[in-house]
């Protein structure tokens, strides 16, 4: 998950809070406060006083950003949540932002506030656009279901409205440009409408956000106005709105937002929110909107989880200390998260945060005491035999990749057009290298042969690996296989030298087997068998093709066997 | 002395009886019946053991015959051939160009030239108008001593001095010198050193003669064991401080070993082993594990997806709608669940298995023992660069423990287990951790010995939106020990491409200390 830059004196500036001095943390103190938030100490510029610090949690967004992790660590200093008094619904709102009808086929919600009274700063502004970023890109899956702007707010005449509208008929100045565009012009040229384009393609009016004069705010998801949506430092009066796909998402990213921006010490004012069809908050709103609900918990479940009876007044202490709000009554506590978290999905996730506030030093290991059986799958059990048995024939072990390209699987194994070449493949390619998975074992030891023509003669070498196979039949597409493979290769190596060793082998495993001749591509026709067990092919072995060992560019003649280790399992 | 070699004695046997006249190896080889290269040999150790000395180096020229020489003995010399032929033409009264020879005869035009100048100059023959060749009757004399050279050459090579001087001109003529390979003779340098007895090697050499040499033998062998012949042989000593020779020996991968040695850890504290498969359905590697179907972590670029067939066909029932209705509203696990619409054909999207949890949940599904405790060791893909700390594919090593006793406290004993037993690791710490499908979820470090603190592994308890849908109604722990780093100190490397290194010399050397 995220990895944000932060500077350590804005960090204990907000955990002193807006009443009191910062002080310094020392660094492995602050190690131990990162714990609070599932955050790791990444790195440190003494210099800058740069923090890097990686967030785990992909459910608590709220912690993406240093006020945030700060809020969580001041919650825990002080012991009890911090009360936003804008998340109660009021009477005066800042403005009101209409909703046209038909944005619920593109991009139905938006939230939107006020924030004054806090004057920007540089560090400020720069957590403001990485919080902005990170949300929007891991939160909000690149802007898909969320994207937030901001706004300087002077300017805004309200009522905004969030309109659709057709990609000609709308133009003005994005960020980053210096002349007046079209939405068209802005997806095909700006380097934000490129990338960000495709979440509003396919429709034929797109949205857009303008105030009571006709001014642009923004053209959501893809980019802001420049002359109302560039936030500078100074700037002490912000609008701040949310766009997305799904309402409590996009509801909950402003709550964020708000509440960021009020502990840095401006003034939330809501934004009525007119809606022209029915939302899960109805159709008229107000936002910042606390939308969580009161959750009864039985103590016992929280105790059982644990395995530790803290009792009620431990419970009630620690959720609190964590930003809760809680109500202790009788076996039942009634928990509700702050309106900056919505990842309240199961009373086990009260469970976490309740060992989490506590620290889990506070939970003693118990050893876990039912008697249970170990042991290995019969399949791993003759892998295992397998394995020995080739050892004890001077084989090297290998061990391989299983992901490799065709070139390598096939066609220097001179098996294109065959039905030897049947590979399962990947979609999304990320290298050609690795784009199939080995259907026999004997390239990845080719490959080692390729690879050692200084290591001294002979060269004897195997591996025990999976393999997967093409197989219409079965449930996922493929079967994976458990193989031997094994590779001789010297200047007098020939067909039976490991025909011995299968046949040793087999006899020791006590299967008796039979060969039979085998057209194989890869092999010296007239010089390879199909293993056979009762009557079921389980391999192959012969001497390679000399074009073989050419394509891998291998200088002495080599033998190879091939050996399904599943099917010595078959019932004789 | 005890350290002499039969060949080392049988020189300088030969060289003791005159021990101030000194012999060539030549000499050497008729007296002691040595072969030429056991005879250097036993020189060389003798000289470096300074029992013998060199006496004196003498430089002698030795003739032999070239491979073109060889093809003129077969088929005569140009210089003769050339002589013929104007003898023929001659008898025939034909006229005869030196153009016609060289057709006639199939020979080199530098070979015809030279022979017709030789023989004008000997007076063998005439050159007439319009360039013909004729023969005069007379003989010539280069022609003769070629044909004597070829043929006292053929049988064997021989000292240049040993030629009278006639002779020894022509083949000096007709010898290979620096810019003309093209000649039937060759003259090369050959250093002949003589050797005598030092006086220690005098010493040695009487003892020898005096004790005897023919009872040491190097190599017991069958027959002296039948014979009880060994009693009367003493076996020579060998020089034990050499490095010994290299083998190759049959062995299993230092990794393998390693993973070997962890699958013993775990089923000897009560583990079962599981198997999946390497092609999995979105499903179970991640639906299953209640990982929202809009997990960022199941985006395009961090799975690999199959090509053909794209999809399943079906997933197990009563699962899939389990699943589907956990996610969308929770239900049946108390809880509010995703919230979203839930899409079974993406459940049936075939990846490859990025997670080994897949392989658990297959396990879940299929009435697992309660209590139980399962592990596997599989091998996972990411879709990640490949580079020092990424590999294409790896091995995850991970399981699951279900009982009626499990919870956050056990939990915790169980990773203090994994690290005593694993780790061999005293020092333990435990972190709040993220894991979609755990909760609570830890991060254990333990105190490595040599890396100091180092995450060894994640755990939590499965979520019941995982186990409920699969039929589980006890407490499961979810863990996943990250053992790689591990390997890669006791193996010594520091790339983790090397632990599936194609290279058979580093695999061969690559040992661990574990």
């Amino acid at each position: 998950m995220p990895t944000i830059s932060l500077q350590r004196d804005d960090l204990e500036a907000l955990i002193a809070g807006p009443d009191a001095a910062p002080s310094r943390i020392p660094l492995d103190q602050l190690e131990q406060w990162l714990m609070l938030v599932k955050g790791e100490l990444k790195g440190h510029n003494a210099e800058t006083g740069e923090l890097r610090i990686e967030l785990q949690d992909s459910n608590r967004p709220d912690l993406w950003c240093c006020e945030g992790i700060a809020r969580q660590i001041r919650i825990k200093q002080r012991g009890s949540s911090i009360a936003y008094p804008f998340f109660k619904k009021q009477k005066r709102v800042a403005g009101k932002l209409v909703v046209a009808p038909g944005l619920d086929q593109v991009r139905p919600y938006v939230a939107a506030c006020t924030a004054i009274g806090y004057r920007v700063t540089a560090s400020g502004l720069a957590q403001l656009i990485q919080t902005q970023e990170k949300l929007a890109d891991i939160f909000g899956r690149k802007r898909r279901t969320v994207s937030i702007g901001l706004y300087r707010l002077a300017p805004i005449v309200f009522p905004v409205s969030y309109d659709l509208v057709k990609s000609d008929d709308v133009r003005f100045t994005p960020l980053g440009m210096e002349t007046v565009m079209t939405l068209r012009e802005i997806l095909m040229v700006h380097p934000k409408g490129v990338e960000y384009g495709g979440i509003v393609s396919g429709h034929d009016r797109l949205p857009i956000l303008r105030d009571a004069k006709g001014q642009v705010l923004s053209f959501p998801p893809i980019i802001n106005s420049r002359e109302i949506g560039e936030v500078q430092v100074g700037d002490n009066e912000l609008f701040v709105e949310v766009t997305g796909t799904d309402v409590h998402m996009v509801a909950l990213t402003l709550n964020i937002f708000a509440a960021n921006l009020a502990d840095r010490g401006a003034m939330i004012a809501p934004v009525e929110i007119q809606s022209p069809v029915k939302t899960a908050f109805g159709k008229r709103w107000h936002t910042p909107i606390d939308f969580g609900a009161p959750r009864t918990i039985p103590l016992k479940a929280i105790e059982t989880a644990l395995g530790e009876a803290l009792g009620s007044k431990e419970v009630t202490t620690a959720l609190k200390s964590y930003g809760y709000t809680v109500k202790s009554a009788g076996p039942k506590v009634a928990v509700q998260l702050p309106p900056y978290r919505n990842d309240l999905l199961h009373t086990v996730d009260v469970v976490e945060d309740v060992a989490i506030s506590q620290g889990y030093a506070r939970f003693a290991p118990v050893m876990p005491s039912q008697f249970t059986v170990g042991g290995l799958s019969r399949l791993e059990q003759m892998a295992d035999r397998v394995r020995h048995l080739m050892v004890g024939m001077e084989f090297q072990e290998i061990i391989s990749n299983i992901m490799g390209s065709h070139q390598d699987f096939c066609t220097r194994m001179r098996l294109d057009g065959t039905e030897w070449a049947k590979v399962v493949e990947v979609d999304n390619v990320m290298s050609l290298s690795y784009s199939c998975l080995r259907q026999w074992i004997t390239p990845s030891l080719l490959q080692v042969e390729t690879n050692s023509s200084r290591a001294f003669y002979p060269h004897r070498m195997f591996e025990v690996g999976e393999v997967a196979v093409p197989d219409v039949g079965a449930d996922v597409g493929s079967r994976t296989i458990t193989m031997l493979g094994a590779v001789i290769a010297h200047a007098g190596a020939h067909f039976s030298e490991i025909h011995s060793c299968l046949d040793l082998l087999l006899y020791y495993l006590d299967r008796s087997f039979t060969l039979e001749p085998v057209p194989h591509p890869s092999f010296l026709e007239g010089r390879a068998g199909r293993i056979m067990l009762d009557g079921r092919a389980i391999g192959l072995l012969g001497e390679l093709h000399p074009e073989v060992l050419e394509q891998w560019q291998i200088g002495v003649p080599a033998v190879a066997l091939e050996l399904e280790i599943d099917r010595l399992l078959d019932e004789v | 002395m005890d350290n002499l070699h039969p060949l080392e004695s049988k020189v300088l046997l030969a060289l003791a009886p005159q021990p101030s006249s000194p012999s060539t190896l030549d000499q050497l080889a008729d007296s002691t019946g040595l072969e030429s290269s056991q005879l250097s040999m036993a020189v060389e150790w003798l000289l470096a053991k300074s029992l013998i000395a060199v006496h004196a180096e003498t430089v002698a020229y030795i003739a032999s015959l070239t491979p073109i020489g060889e093809v003129f003995f077969e088929k005569y010399a140009p210089i003769e051939r050339v002589l013929s032929a104007a003898r023929e033409a001659g008898q025939t009264g034909k006229r005869l160009t030196i153009q016609d020879i060289q057709a006639k005869e199939a020979l080199e035009p530098s070979d015809v030239s030279k022979a017709v100048g030789t023989l004008k100059k000997e007076g063998a023959i005439l050159i007439v108008q319009g360039g013909c060749i004729e023969s005069t009757g007379r003989n010539s004399p280069t022609a003769e001593a070629m044909r004597a050279l070829l043929q006292e050459l053929r049988s064997g090579q021989r000292e240049l001095q040993t030629f009278a001087e006639p002779l020894r001109a022509v083949l000096q003529q007709h010898a290979v010198k620096r810019g003309n390979a093209r000649e039937p003779f060759r003259v090369d340098e050959r250093v002949t050193r003589s050797f005598l007895l030092t006086p220690s090697g005098q010493e040695v050499a009487d003892q020898l003669s005096r004790d005897g040499v023919a009872e040491e033998v190097s190599q017991l062998t069958p027959d002296l064991l039948k014979e009880g012949a060994w009693r009367t042989k003493r076996f020579r000593k060998y020089t034990i401080s050499l490095r010994a020779p290299r083998i190759a020996a049959g062995k299993r991968h230092p990794y393998r070993e390693f993973l070997d040695l962890v699958k013993l850890k775990l089923v000897s504290m009560g583990f079962q082993e599981m198997r999946g498969t390497l092609v999995e359905t979105e499903f179970w590697n991640m639906d299953a594990l209640f990982m929202p179907q809009f997990h960022p972590a199941r985006d395009i670029h961090d799975v690999y997806f199959v090509k053909n067939p794209t999809h399943a066909r079906d997933i197990a029932e009563p699962y899939l709608t389990n699943v589907t209705q956990v996610h969308e509203k929770g239900a049946g696990a108390g809880s509010t669940g995703w919230g979203y619409h839930f899409d079974a054909e993406r459940a049936k999207r075939l990846v490859l298995r990025s997670q080994g949890t897949a392989v658990s949940a297959r396990r879940l599904a299929t009435s697992p023992s309660v209590p139980g405790k399962y592990f596997s060791i599989a091998r996972c893909f990411r879709y990640d660069q490949v580079d020092a700390t990424h590999a294409t594919d790896f091995f995850q090593v991970e399981g699951i423990v279900l009982g009626a006793d499990i919870n956050f406290r056990t939990l915790l004993g169980l990773l203090n287990l994994f690290a005593r037993e694993v780790a061999q690791a005293k020092e333990v710490k435990f972190l709040p951790a993220y894991f979609p499908f755990t909760e609570p979820s830890v991060e254990m470090h333990v105190r490595h010995p040599k890396l100091g603190w180092m995450e060894l592994g994640g755990a939590g308890l499965f979520r019941p939106e995982v186990t409920t849908p699969l039929g589980v109604s006890v407490p499961v722990i979810a863990w996943g020990l990250g053992l790689d780093r591990m390997a890669m100190v006791a193996l010594g490397i520091h790339d983790i491409r090397d632990l599936f290194s194609a290279d058979l010399e580093f695999i061969r050397t690559m040992r661990g200390s574990f």
